[in-house]
């Protein structure tokens, strides 16, 4: 974080990390897309604002996105560096399909080329467990070794040696890879980490030597389907083109392109008219709850969770809790007429709950069981399914999962 | 995705396997461009109904085979079967690539029965 901004660094006797965290917390100040702006001074104010004097002398700011709907991958992709910008600094949306997160691709590949000028959070990691390893190597070498003089010791003495007369393996905290100052040079967790976001950014791509011409950016930030319509519809800053059409898609028909996305799933047999067990609408249930209650909320794919919640953002903390939808039929014999087959609808056993919490436990994530229960459709008619006016119909229920250990939690 | 750069040479077998054409689509650009592969190629496998993805890791020599499948999809252990049978020659083992819509790929690596782990 040598580059970190002038005000930054003028405050002396702030630690790095405290820094690092002000740096962040500038560039991640928004929760969501829309900003709101004080009114140029003489706008005359709307007549609703000024009687109830709701939000004074204030607007919103919509940033109007752009974004392409992709059949194929089922998702929304943003090709343009200044709408991935805003959505993923202004709450976290999306992710790069060539990253871990934010979109780093060209910048990992610029640096490649004309050597780093800062570490992307891949290559931080990347370090970090090239160093475990040569740790690990180094580690068994040294115990080999030592064994190996232990034996040699009481081959020609006949006594046990004593631990002075061996040589020291070097702890994890001490150790110093070969040709490297120090190891305390890499960050701890991707938190302390300045974003990169360079990728988007032209000045860097100006920085490059001009010994290499930048490469082409293969990489574009894809919105779940979840995410773009929360962004389309709830928080109204996103527009979804068609890739057929190069125009627009209206709200009413985005819901219905959305909810025919996982058609492919749905057997053949049965008519595709809309279902309230739609994949599409289970999963946006859930994330709508939890994104409306103000978490950041990621796939958790690599955790055998569906969700993962962030408490502000993935730069901040690791995600805190771990969810997994669980669909619950108001009535049985919708299951049985439905063309989906939605995984977790049977009751689950023993062993996979304590398979799933062990996975979720060992990174420190609390596990939530999320039932979503499917309305009725002999209760709610399969027409309410023609807008999101039907999210009204489903309710979502919570149960925390916690390993209890009676000798550890006596108190 | 049709717009893409790289669709030019992955276009026959995703209009020939469109169910799987998302799934091969994000497999092969993180292998090209976020693994970075080398002598990344592509070959057509009817019986899984899907392109299947092979190529070496930077810096070594040994060929690897990668099988692109999305996370909604239900996989039996015979479809698994049916990719060693299917591909000439058989290969000892072969990399699940597990995609889902956010763009998240996790690979699972399936070896034909028991392997004894390097020491």
């Amino acid at each position: 974080m040598a580059d970190s901004p002038p005000a930054h660094r003028a405050a002396p006797g702030k630690s790095q990390a405290k820094r690092g965290k002000d740096h962040l917390n500038a560039i991640y100040a928004h929760p969501l897309p829309l900003l709101f702006g004080p009114l140029p001074a003489d706008t005359p104010l709307p007549w609703a604002t000024n009687v109830l004097g709701l939000f004074g002398r204030n607007r919103i700011v919509n940033p109007k996105c752009v974004g392409v709907f992709d059949a194929a991958t089922r998702s929304v992709w943003i090709t343009n560096s200044k709408d991935t910008f805003i959505l993923w600094q202004r709450g976290f949306f999306g992710k790069g399909n060539l990253s871990r997160s934010e979109p780093s691709w060209l910048s990992r590949r610029i640096n490649q080329l004309s050597g780093p000028k800062q570490l992307t959070a891949e290559e931080v990691t990347a370090r970090r467990r090239e160093l475990r390893k040569q740790f690990k190597t180094e580690r068994a070498q040294a115990l080999a070794a030592a064994a190996a003089e232990a034996e040699a010791i009481f081959a020609a003495t006949g006594e046990m040696p004593t631990p002075e007369a061996v040589p020291a393996i070097v702890s994890k905290a001490t150790f110093q890879a070969k040709g490297q100052q120090s190891a305390a040079v890499l960050p701890g967790a991707d938190s302390v980490v300045t974003p990169p976001l360079n990728a988007a950014d032209p000045s860097l791509v100006d920085e490059v030597d001009d010994a290499i011409t930048p490469p082409e950016d293969m990489e574009h930030l894809q919105l779940t389907l979840q995410e773009a319509f929360f962004l389309a519809w709830s928080v109204g800053c996103l527009n979804i083109i068609d890739p057929t059409t190069n125009e627009s898609i209206a709200p009413s028909a985005l819901w219905k392109t959305f909810l025919a996305a996982h058609d492919f799933l749905a057997s053949p047999d049965v008519p595709q008219s809309p279902w309230f067990d739609n994949p599409f609408l289970v999963s946006y249930v859930a994330f709508h709850h939890y994104r409306s209650l103000g978490w950041v909320v990621k796939s958790g794919i690599k955790f055998c969770v569906d969700l993962l919640l962030y408490k502000r953002g993935p730069v901040f903390h690791h995600a805190e809790f771990a969810i997994v939808v669980i669909p619950v039929y108001e009535d049985p014999e919708d299951r049985k007429s439905s063309p989906y087959d939605l995984p977790n609808v049977e009751p689950f056993t023993w062993s996979w709950l304590s398979t799933i919490n062990r996975v979720n436990s060992q990174v420190k994530k609390t596990l939530i069981l999320t039932y979503i229960t499917i309305p009725a459709l002999r209760r709610i008619s399969a027409e309410e399914l023609k807008s999101p006016e039907c999210l009204k119909h489903f309710t979502v229920r919570e149960v925390t999962i916690r390993r209890f250990v009676p000798a550890r939690m006596r108190d | 995705m049709e717009n893409h750069p790289t669709y030019k040479d992955l276009a026959p077998i995703c209009q020939k396997y469109p169910r799987a054409a998302g799934c091969f689509f994000q497999a092969y650009n993180d292998i090209l461009f976020s693994q970075q592969w080398e002598d990344v190629q592509i070959i057509d496998v009817e019986a899984t109904k899907r392109g299947v993805i092979t190529g070496r890791k930077p810096n070594t020599e040994k060929s690897l085979t990668v099988v692109p499948c999305a996370l909604a999809e239900s996989l039996s252990t015979s479809w698994l079967r049916s990719i060693f049978d299917n591909l000439a020659p058989s290969p000892e083992e072969i990399y699940l690539a597990i995609t889902s819509e956010d763009s998240s790929i996790v690979y699972y690596k399936i070896s034909k029965g028991i392997v004894k782990p390097p020491i």
